[in-house]
C-alpha cells in the first residue's frame, strides 16, 4: 500500500483512512507492506510492516533521500520531493510476494504503476479527493499529471463518493466500468472500544476537580451497582482529583463498574453521549455546566445539581442537592428501570437545550451593550 | 328555571419523596403530616367560612339548595386535620336542603379498571356517606365528571337514579344543556349537565382582570342566569373555588353569601338540589360511546392518560393490581387504591412544551412531571413487592 502517512502522525483524514483499512485487511487475513514518505514512528498494527525511504541509507551505487519532510520538512519543492520518493518506490526490492500495489491519491502514483508493472500484479488507486477541488479550481500541473497518470493506469479505481466518481468519469475521463465507490468510515476511539457494548452507561464529562463533586457521583454508583450490574459509570476527563476519585473508587469497592477515560475528544465525547442512559453533572460549585446543556441536545436524560446555573433552564432535567448522594443514587435508578421516563426527559432535554441557541445569546448580548451605552449617556 | 349549585370537595393522599433507595424500606408512599398541614390550610382558607356562608345562606333563604360530593380521602384528612369541617358539613345535611352524591371512595381512575374496582369503591363511599353523614345518594358523579354510556349502564345497575356530565356541545347535538335528560343506553337514568360557561364564569374567570366582565356581582350573575332558556341550569364546580382557587380577597366568598339574595330577585329563578332535579320526564336520550371529562379543552382524559407517562404509569398501577388482590391485604390494597386517585396522573401531565402548563402545575405537588412519574413509579413497585411477598413469591432484584 502506498501511502502518506501514519498514525501518530495525524495531519489529515488519509491517515487515519490507511489505518484503520490495514487494521480491517489484517484481520481478514491480508498482509500490508506499508510505503510512506514518513520515517515514523508508526503505530504498531499486526501484519503491518512499514518501509520509507530512510530504511536504508545506501546502497553501493546510488544515494537515496532521507524521509520526506521527517520533523520540520526539509527545503525541497514537493515536485522534487515526490520524485524521489516515487523513484525510491519503484526500485523497492525484498517485498516478498505482492498480490496488489494500492495507491492512494497522487503522491506515490508515478512510483506504484512503476511497481506493479515490474511485479506484473494490477495497480488499484483510491481517490480521496482531486487537485481541482483542493486547489479550488486552480491546479498545479505537475498534482494533475500525477493523478491522471495513476488513474489512466490503474486496473481499479475507488472514489470515496458517488459524486468524486462522477468527476473522475468527467473531468478525467476514467472508463467508468473500472471506477468503483467505497464510502469512508468512522471507528469510536480504541479508548471507547474498552466500554463493554452489552452495559448501559452513566456518564460524567468534565474536569476531575473537587468543586466538580465527582466522589459524589462514585458515592452514588457504589449504592446501585449491586441492583444494576449491567450499568457501566463512566468518567471522562482529567484533573487534580483524579489520584484521590480512583482511591475512592477502590474504597467503595466499585472498580469493576466505574471506567475512567481520562481526556477525551469532542468526537469521543459526542460518541459517549450518543451511548449514554444517563448523563450526571454533581457540582459542588457550577457557574453554568455546559456539558449538561451538551448532554440534554444530545438526547440524553440529565440529573444536575440544584447549585448549578444550567439548572435554571432545565426543567426537564431532574435537579438534586449536590450533598446528597443517596437522591443522585436514587434518580439514576429512577432512569436507568423506568424507559418510558428515560424517553420522555431525553425529548424534553433536547427541546429546551435547543430552544434557544448563540443567535439569542448574541442578541441579548447586544441589549446588554446597549444599556452600557445609554448607562454612560451615549447614542447607539 | 331551578339553579343545580354543585360542589365538589377533595384531597387527595399525596405522596411523599419515596426514592428509588427506600425499595423496600417499609417507609410510607404518603406524607400524612404534609397533606394535614395543606388540609388545615385549606380549611383556614376556603373549607370553614364557604361553609360557614352556606349555612347561613341556607337559614336565611328558605328556597336555597345545593348538593356536595366529598371523597372519601377527603373526609380521611378532615377527620385527622380540621374535624369540625366535617361537623359545618353534617350542619348543612340536617338542613335537608343539601343533597350529597356518590363517587369513588379515593377519587380514582376505577371507572377505567376491569370489575369489581369500581362497584367496590362507590359502595366503600356509599358507606362512608351513611356512617359519617347520614346520607343515602341517588344521583352518582364519576371522578372528573366521566361519564360514558358504560358509566351509565353501570350507575342504572348500581340503582342510582341520576348521574353527572357536562353539557358538552359535541354530545348535545343541538339540544341545550338546560334540560333533564337521560342516558340512552339506560333510560331510567337521569343526567344533569354542567353549564359550562357560567360554570366557570365563576369558577376559573372570576378574579381575572383580563376578563372584560370583570368585577363579576351576584347581581350581574343573576341577571345571566335569569337570561338562560330552560328548566336545570347545572353550576358545577370545585369547593375549592371559594377561598382557595379565588382567595378571599377577590370578593368570591361574599360574592357567594349574595348570590341567594341576587337570585331570590328574579322571579323565575329557583334552586334545586341533584336529587329533586333528577324527578320529571327527560327532554331528549343522550349518547356518548366514549369518556366524556370536565377538563381541558377536549373533555376527555387527555389530563390524566394522554401522554406516555400518564398511560405507562395507569398500565402499571392496573398490572400490579392484579397481584394486589390476590394478595388479600387490607393494608396493601388500600395503598393501591390511594395510587388510583386521579390526582397522581394529573401531576404527570407535560403540556405541550411550556405552553398550557399553567393550570395544571397550579395543582401540582411536584416541581415537573418527571418527579410525579418517577415517585409514583418508586411506590407502585414497592406495592408490588410487598404484594409478592404477601403471596411469597420470591422477588429478584
Amino acid at each position: 500500500m502506498v501511502g502518506w502517512e501514519w498514525p501518530p502522525s495525524h495531519t489529515g483524514g488519509l491517515g487515519v483512512h490507511c489505518f484503520e483499512l490495514s487494521k480491517e485487511l489484517t484481520r481478514l487475513g491480508h498482509r500490508i507492506t506499508f510505503l510512506t514518505p514518513f520515517h515514523g514512528p508508526f503505530t504498531p498494527v499486526d501484519g503491518v510492516t512499514f518501509r520509507f525511504p530512510g530504511e536504508v541509507r545506501a546502497t553501493a551505487d546510488r544515494e537515496y533521500p532521507p524521509a520526506y519532510w521527517s520533523g520540520g520538512g526539509p527545503n525541497v519543492p514537493v515536485d522534487k520531493a515526490a520524485d524521489s520518493y516515487n523513484e525510491w518506490i519503484a526500485d523497492l526490492t525484498d517485498l516478498g510476494p505482492v498480490d496488489v500495489v494500492h495507491v492512494h491519491d497522487w503522491f506515490g502514483t508515478v512510483g506504484g504503476e512503476a511497481l506493479a508493472r515490474r511485479l506484473g500484479v494490477p495497480l488499484v488507486m483510491t481517490v480521496h479527493s482531486t487537485e481541482y477541488d483542493r486547489s479550488l479550481g486552480h491546479p498545479w500541473d505537475h498534482i494533475l499529471q500525477r493523478e491522471q497518470s495513476g488513474i489512466d493506469a490503474a486496473t481499479r479505481v475507488i472514489a470515496v463518493s458517488r459524486h468524486l466518481r462522477q468527476q473522475l468519469i468527467d473531468r478525467y475521463h476514467a472508463d467508468p466500468d473500472k471506477v468503483r465507490v467505497i464510502y469512508n468510515a468512522v471507528r469510536p476511539s480504541q479508548r471507547l472500544e474498552r466500554i463493554d457494548p452489552t452495559k448501559r452507561v452513566v456518564l460524567y464529562v468534565g474536569r476531575l476537580a473537587a468543586m466538580k463533586g465527582v466522589d459524589t457521583f462514585l458515592r452514588a454508583a457504589a449504592r446501585i451497582v449491586a441492583t444494576f450490574p449491567d450499568v457501566l459509570f463512566v468518567i471522562a476527563g482529567e484533573g487534580p482529583e483524579y489520584p484521590r476519585l480512583i482511591h475512592l473508587a477502590a474504597a467503595l469497592d466499585i472498580g469493576d463498574h466505574v471506567m475512567f477515560l481520562g481526556k477525551v475528544s469532542d468526537e469521543e465525547r459526542e460518541l459517549l453521549l450518543a451511548g449514554s442512559s444517563v448523563f450526571v453533572l454533581p457540582s459542588v460549585v457550577e457557574p453554568f455546566g455546559i456539558a449538561a446543556l451538551e448532554a440534554m441536545a444530545a438526547g440524553v436524560p440529565t440529573i444536575v445539581s440544584k447549585t448549578s446555573g444550567v439548572a435554571e433552564i432545565s426543567s426537564g432535567a431532574f435537579q438534586v442537592d449536590f450533598w446528597d448522594a443517596e437522591e443522585f443514587a436514587s434518580r439514576i435508578a429512577e432512569l436507568l428501570e423506568y424507559p418510558t421516563l428515560r424517553a420522555a426527559m431525553g425529548e424534553q432535554g433536547r427541546w429546551e437545550a435547543l430552544r434557544e441557541g448563540w443567535p439569542e445569546r448574541a442578541r441579548e448580548t447586544v441589549g446588554v451593550y446597549l444599556e452600557a451605552m445609554e448607562a454612560l449617556g451615549r447614542r447607539p | 328555571m331551578k339553579i343545580v349549585l354543585y360542589l365538589h370537595m377533595h384531597q387527595p393522599w399525596r405522596l411523599a419523596r419515596f426514592r428509588y433507595l427506600d425499595l423496600g424500606s417499609g417507609r410510607s408512599y404518603f406524607d400524612i403530616e404534609r397533606n394535614l398541614g395543606l388540609f388545615r390550610g385549606i380549611a383556614e382558607r376556603c373549607y370553614r367560612p364557604t361553609l360557614e356562608r352556606l349555612l347561613r345562606a341556607l337559614e336565611s333563604h328558605s328556597e336555597f339548595r345545593l348538593s356536595l360530593s366529598i371523597t372519601g380521602t377527603f373526609v380521611e384528612q378532615a377527620r385527622a386535620a380540621a374535624p369540625d369541617v366535617l361537623e359545618r358539613i353534617r350542619a348543612l345535611v340536617r338542613t335537608g336542603r343539601v343533597a350529597l352524591l356518590a363517587e369513588t371512595y379515593y377519587h380514582s381512575l376505577a371507572f377505567l379498571l376491569p370489575p369489581p374496582e369500581l362497584a367496590e369503591e362507590v359502595a366503600l363511599h356509599r358507606q362512608m356517606l351513611r356512617s359519617e353523614f347520614g346520607a343515602e345518594p341517588k344521583v352518582l358523579r364519576m371522578t372528573e365528571l366521566a361519564y360514558s354510556d358504560d358509566l351509565a349502564r353501570f350507575a342504572e345497575a348500581e340503582r342510582f337514579h341520576g348521574m353527572l356530565a357536562e353539557g358538552w356541545e359535541r354530545v348535545l347535538r343541538g339540544n341545550p344543556p338546560t334540560y333533564r335528560y337521560c342516558a340512552a343506553p339506560a333510560p331510567t337514568l337521569m343526567l344533569l349537565l354542567r353549564h359550562y360557561p357560567l360554570s366557570d364564569d365563576v369558577g376559573f374567570r372570576f378574579s381575572s382582570r383580563d376578563w372584560s366582565e370583570f368585577p363579576l356581582t351576584a347581581e350581574k350573575y343573576a341577571s345571566w342566569l335569569g337570561a338562560t332558556p330552560g328548566e336545570l341550569l347545572g353550576l358545577f364546580m370545585d369547593f375549592e373555588t371559594f377561598g382557595e382557587h379565588h382567595p378571599a380577597a377577590s370578593g368570591i366568598l361574599n360574592f357567594l353569601s349574595a348570590l341567594p339574595a341576587a337570585v331570590g330577585a328574579h322571579r323565575d329563578l329557583g334552586w334545586a338540589t341533584v336529587d329533586e332535579a333528577i324527578v320529571g320526564p327527560p327532554r331528549d336520550a343522550i349518547s356518548v360511546p366514549y369518556t366524556m371529562s370536565w377538563a381541558d379543552q377536549n373533555r376527555d382524559l387527555g389530563a390524566w392518560l394522554g401522554n406516555d407517562l400518564q398511560r405507562s404509569a395507569f398500565e402499571a398501577v392496573k398490572k400490579v393490581g392484579v397481584v394486589v388482590r390476590q394478595a388479600h391485604d387490607a393494608a396493601i390494597l388500600t395503598d393501591w387504591r390511594k395510587l388510583l386517585t386521579s390526582d397522581h396522573f394529573y401531576y404527570m401531565y407535560v403540556g405541550g412544551h411550556g405552553g398550557d402548563q399553567g393550570v395544571h402545575s397550579y395543582f401540582s405537588s411536584y416541581g415537573n412531571p418527571y418527579d410525579a412519574y418517577a415517585n409514583y413509579m418508586n411506590a407502585l413497585s414497592d406495592l408490588r413487592r410487598r404484594a409478592l411477598d404477601r403471596l411469597g413469591v420470591p422477588i429478584l432484584k
